[in-house]
């Protein structure tokens, strides 16, 4: 662990922990602290030059559907946005501190984990960091704050309701996944949400926003004595103690095809694809997706774009702990067409490439990288998300160009990434159609 | 809803101090709580000039290159000849390639953006790898393709993208504004339409080509990791343009009468969108940080409260200044989607005569400047966003580090200015009205 401030770490031992001892931790980079505050979180603070603007982020391992047996899609969703809205006795609500700071925040929720994501003017970070702490290491529920965040997510939902992307991902993993938060949407319909009770949000919190189960994440022009800021929380009771551990996946062996009714013709793919400790493999199928599905120079999206221009393609592979998720979604009016350039793609990937085409495609592959790691937001996302998925030295955003992620990249050849295709994608594939319900007779044509 | 927002009003009307009220502070900040953004140099690379943030800790750069060439160097039969232009140098084949894909097949990106008074193209890639993508850019720009096949792929990409704009509210309803707003071809969409595009052959993308495209009509910003290298390749492409320099173009935008006149465009919308359209101070004017003041307080006010960020499709109501014509503008956009327009429309125009006859009180001075400030600095962290305002303001009379001279000209913004700029800004306005198509009334 490389100390840049010594000071300022002397002065932060009344509230930084030696538990788990720095040998636990992992490394992260020369300008990158990882701490465990006392009341054991993980801290990750990156200090950066560049624009004076902070990102200051909360990651949970926690279900989006709930710690019960029966999953209630939108739980984790709404009791975020609650704890956001609600105004604490004394001050205002996080939302209020970014919002007058000119920020942003956002929470995002993903079947095994949420975020809670603020950007900030970097003179503000010190009390984001304070506030963000206070309110979700001991969330306080409040009425008006649960009322508020039922209208804002119930909007948000009808708004994904019309995502393409969203609503293809939701059956891919439902096909791919026959039970745990996996298998269902992270928000679910306005029904199933108008149902979820103010007792099983705070029950929920209580339980997922705990600074035992948190990572916090700090990338900008800040220092580690930031830190000094954070709130302790409530202290630990023997049954959360510790972390939540990952939800157990339960894959389905031979998925079976799903057709959903959607406003506009869509479709997708989803294989399942190696845990996020396979690094060599996991990577293989980054560049995959890059190769064949980056918005601007994808061999697909390149493609598409002459052909269909009206079509949508997006496709990445989804690290997770174990496994992840190789994901394709598509739309256009000429579906079909669309889904042939899409197919093209893939089988192209199966075979070896050129030694010229990959060398350059891996050189784009690297670029790409940068190009996403390049604010304090992203930074921030990167740390954030590895480590809540178990392998927090692989994130691309660790030790630069020599940094784990970045060895796996210059580790890959033409004949292992056709391997990996192989392994992966030359599996039955959950396949989703999405069209629109076909007209009644009485309807326009 | 109505109610929601005669309560905006209220606490607005609260925030307008009564006539006398003392001046806001001076802000208190320590070095440590001031908002910088590094430090800006200028490098002169012969008739050119660049501006550069450089991040020690970047991996990339970032490199806007501005030519003379916006949308106020058209005139309206040369509708969407910029764009047109732009598009087929991407499409000039180097190395075998189209510009475009030799670049990303070389770990980089190239975009472009037509602005009111420029076009801008930006580069960006490993700093160590920018200087080659600069060189495969200056050999397009020195010999750029207009021939008949290249100028036909170009007008369908563009057609496309135009298709796009036009299926967007409140792009409709900003371009209608400033369609009425500005003379000549400053008002003209970006793009062009399908049917100017069509009209435009090889010969007027050409003749654009050979007039605005000259050696002193060149502005260049950069920022992330900016490398001695990369300023030799930037003076290298600009030794490769034409020689010659461009006459400035007199600001040309009609004045806004007092009567409001409304503009109506029908559109495949499921409920009106309005954007209201004023005029504004440019950058270089004492005004600036005044207007940044404004936009922050029109963008925010309206709004209802939500615990995270809306999204631009979220919103009801929304501000945005326009500084990259000139002169410049101020948009507020009102979302039928989401609330009852007239009423919103009613409130936002009630609460502009206010500030221009009451000044804010000093807490609210200090609210509004603080979110302006923070606003600002959170829309300029890519490298493509900081290098174009960076480059932007920069020409527009801020100075080399226009990032700080922004942020300082908010931090002099006293109640007085906000009230002095309101009186003169906001009083007028244009109201363009996008309508559903099977909505009655209007024309």
């Amino acid at each position: 662990m490389t100390m840049r401030a010594p000071a300022a770490v002397f002065a932060l031992a009344a509230v930084l922990a030696s538990a788990g001892g720095a040998d636990a931790l992992p490394s992260l980079g020369p300008n990158v602290s990882v701490r465990q505050l006392g009341t054991g979180t993980t801290a990750i603070v990156q200090t950066l030059s560049g624009p004076p603007v902070a990102a200051i982020e909360l990651w949970y391992r926690a279900p989006s559907t709930g710690f019960d047996a029966k999953p209630v899609p939108s739980l984790a969703r709404l009791s975020a946005q609650v704890v956001a809205a609600s105004k604490p006795l004394i001050g205002p609500s996080l939302g209020e501190i970014v919002r007058n700071s000119g920020g942003r925040l956002a929470i995002s929720v993903y079947s095994d984990s949420i975020e809670i994501a603020a950007v900030v003017p970097a003179t503000a970070a010190r009390s984001v960091v304070k506030t963000i702490t206070t309110a979700y290491f001991a969330p306080v529920l409040t009425d008006a704050g649960f009322k508020i965040a039922q209208r804002d997510v119930a909007e948000e939902a009808l708004f994904e309701s019309f995502n393409p992307e969203t609503a293809t991902r939701d059956a891919v993993f439902s096909a791919l996944f026959a039970g745990g938060p996996q298998h269902f949407p992270a928000l679910g319909p306005a029904r199933e949400l108008a149902a979820i009770t103010f007792a099983n949000v705070r029950a929920y919190a209580t339980r997922a926003f705990r600074a035992q189960n948190a990572v916090l994440v700090v990338s900008g022009p800040i220092t580690p004595s930031i830190l000094s800021v954070a709130a302790n929380g409530r202290s630990a009771e023997s049954a959360m103690a510790n972390a939540e551990q990952h939800s157990a996946s339960e894959i389905v062996n031979a998925p079976q095809p799903v057709q959903r009714v959607f406003d506009e013709p869509s479709g997708g793919y989803g294989w399942i694809g190696p845990p996020i400790a396979s690094e060599r493999e996991a990577t293989a199928l980054d560049f995959i997706a890059d190769y064949l599905f980056n918005n601007e120079s994808g061999y697909v999206t390149r493609a598409l774009v002459e052909s269909n221009p009206d079509a949508f393609v997006v496709g990445q592979f989804i690290t997770l702990h174990d496994p992840g998720v190789m994901f394709v979604a598509f739309s256009g009016k000429k579906i079909d067409a669309v889904r042939a350039k899409v197919d093209d793609g893939l089988a192209l990937m199966r075979k070896p490439l050129g030694g010229a085409a990959f060398a350059s495609a891996l050189l784009a592959f690297q670029y790409h990288l940068l190009h996403d790691l390049q604010t304090p937001v992203e930074m921030a996302d990167n740390f954030g998300w590895y480590a809540v998925e178990g392998n927090p030295e692989y994130a691309p955003g660790v030790n630069a160009a020599s940094g784990k992620y970045f060895q796996a990249v210059r580790s890959l050849t033409p004949e292992f990434v056709a391997s990996i295709a192989e392994k992966y994608l030359g599996k039955q594939a959950a396949i989703v159609t999405l069209q629109p319900a076909p007209k009644k007779p009485s309807e326009p044509k | 809803m109505n109610q929601s927002f005669a309560r905006v009003a209220l606490a607005l009307a609260a925030a307008l101090a009564m006539t006398g009220a003392a001046p806001a502070p001076k802000p208190a900040a320590s070095p440590a709580e001031t908002l910088r953004f590094p430090r800006a140099v200028v490098t002169d690379l012969g008739p050119m000039k660049m501006q550069a943030e450089s991040d020690a800790d970047a991996r990339l750069g970032g490199v806007q290159i501005f030519f003379s060439a916006g949308l106020d160097r058209q005139t309206v039969a040369q509708n969407g000849v910029a764009a047109l232009v732009a598009e087929c140098i991407a499409r000039t084949t180097v190395d075998g390639s189209a510009l475009r894909d030799a670049i990303a097949d070389r770990g980089g990106a190239l975009q472009y953006t037509i602005d009111g008074r420029a076009t801008r193209y930006y580069l960006e890639a490993r700093s160590e790898d920018l200087p080659v993508l600069l060189a495969l850019f200056a050999r397009a720009l020195a010999a750029p393709d207009f021939s008949t096949a290249t100028l036909a792929s170009a007008r369908a990409a563009l057609s496309n993208r135009v298709n796009d704009i036009e299926g967007n509210a409140i792009s409709v309803g900003v371009q209608m504004f400033r369609r009425s707003y500005y003379e000549a071809g400053a008002g003209l969409p970006a793009l062009g339409t399908t049917t100017s595009l069509a009209a435009l052959g090889p010969s007027d993308a050409a003749a654009f080509y050979r007039a605005q495209y000259r050696r002193g009509g060149v502005g260049v910003s950069a920022v992330g990791r900016v490398t001695p290298e990369i300023a030799s390749a930037l003076r290298a492409l600009g030794d490769a343009l034409p020689e010659g320099t461009l006459a400035p173009v007199s600001a040309k935008a009609r004045a806004i009468p007092e009567n409001a006149p409304r503009i109506v465009a029908r559109r495949d919308v499921g409920a009106p969108v309005i954007v209201v359209g004023f005029a504004a101070p440019s950058p270089g004017s004492k005004d600036f940080g005044a207007m940044l003041v404004l936009e922050s307080l029109l963008s925010n006010s309206f709004e209802r409260t939500s615990a995270t960020t809306l999204g631009i499709v979220e919103r009801s109501v929304g501000a945005s200044y326009l500084y990259d014509g000139s002169p410049a503008s101020l948009i507020v956009y009102v979302n039928g989607n989401r609330v009852d327009p007239t009423v919103v429309i009613r409130e936002l125009l009630v609460v502009s005569k206010s500030l221009g006859s009451q000044p804010l009180s000093a807490d609210s001075l200090r609210r509004f400047k603080t979110t302006a400030e923070g606003a600002f600095v959170t829309g300029a962290v890519t490298l493509s966003d900081r290098s174009y305002v960076l480059g932007t303001l920069g020409a527009q009379g801020l100075g080399p580090d226009a990032m700080n001279a922004t942020l300082a000209s908010i931090e002099h913004v006293g109640a007085a200015d906000v009230r002095r700029v309101a009186k003169k800004y906001l009083q007028r306005y244009i109201v363009a009205l996008v309508l559903p198509r099977s909505a009655a009334g209007g024309s």
